[in-house]
């Protein structure tokens, strides 16, 4: 899978066969005025990919320098389509940085089974 | 974050690559001074958000000077992040003071922040329209908010208690 750049984000994916998850690394920025436009394209590839794998969908954060409130929203989105396939998604977040702590806290909400889990890295 | 007072007062053009640029300014600035990283980057995030929603809902036909105020300043222990910006009629204004009004009904910022991002999952608004911002701020940046309008201007003002 190819990597996402826009703007001040980079999304890298990690895809290989050998691993046992698809993994996006996300780095720089995510301040685009509309993320939805990139993000919501590239995420339904990467939940198809995920899907014909059958493996669970890893996002990690811990390189993220900040998002903001647009890009929240995709999220959200992101782990409301994750769940309708069926596709685990997992949130991977440093606890050590403090609005990466709370954003993500709060993210539980949306936990309601193994379907989508938060980790601290 | 330590006690001090410091002033930063700017009229800045409406383009969105000033959101960053000022962020990272007003974090930069303020990470000079205090030595509370987080705090420093949680009125980094506020200013940011706020200087997003200026451009986004700002009524930018009236006048060719296509600026906004932006005001970052302490005093004592607590900091302070204005932002001023024209408005067409009252229309988003009133969402503003709504949604300021909503978030008082429940018991914490943090309970409005989950609450809206149920919301936020369930409702067909388009998207940049929610408000996760201004409720971010309350609870990420541990912020009082507070706006008003007048003669056709529209300033929120977040509060940090430090």
């Amino acid at each position: 899978m190819q990597a996402l750049v826009v703007g001040d984000l980079r999304i890298e994916a990690l895809d290989d066969d050998a691993s046992s998850a698809v993994r996006l690394l996300w780095k720089g920025k995510s301040n685009n005025r509309h993320p939805a436009e990139a993000l919501a394209p590239y995420f339904r590839e990467v939940l198809a990919t995920a899907g014909r794998r059958q493996q669970p969908l890893e996002l990690h954060f811990e390189d993220l320098e900040h998002f903001n409130s647009s890009t929240i929203t995709s999220i959200i989105q992101l782990i409301q389509d994750a769940r309708a396939r069926g596709i685990k998604l997992v949130l991977v977040y440093d606890h050590a940085l403090k609005w990466q702590k709370l954003s993500f806290d709060a993210l539980r909400v949306f936990v309601k089974d193994d379907l989508l889990e938060l980790r601290s890295a | 974050m330590d006690s001090f007072n410091f002033s930063i007062d700017l009229p800045v053009r409406s383009d969105w690559a000033n959101v960053d640029l000022l962020r990272t300014s007003v974090q930069n600035c303020v990470t000079a001074v205090f030595s509370d990283i987080e705090g420093c980057r949680a009125l980094a995030m506020v200013t940011g958000e706020l200087i997003e929603n200026a451009i986004k809902y700002g009524d930018w036909s009236r006048t060719e000077d296509h600026r906004f105020h932006l005001r970052v300043w302490g005093e004592g222990r607590s900091a302070h992040v204005s932002v001023e910006n024209p408005v067409n009629g009252d229309a988003h204004a009133e969402e503003v003071l709504e949604t300021l009004g909503w978030m008082r009904r429940y018991a914490s910022p943090g309970d409005a922040y989950r609450a809206k991002l149920l919301e936020v999952a369930a409702a067909a608004r388009e998207p940049g329209n929610s408000k996760l911002g201004l409720v971010r701020i309350a609870y990420e940046g541990n912020c009082t908010l507070t706006a008003e309008i007048a003669r056709g201007m529209l300033r929120i003002q977040a509060e940090l208690t430090v």
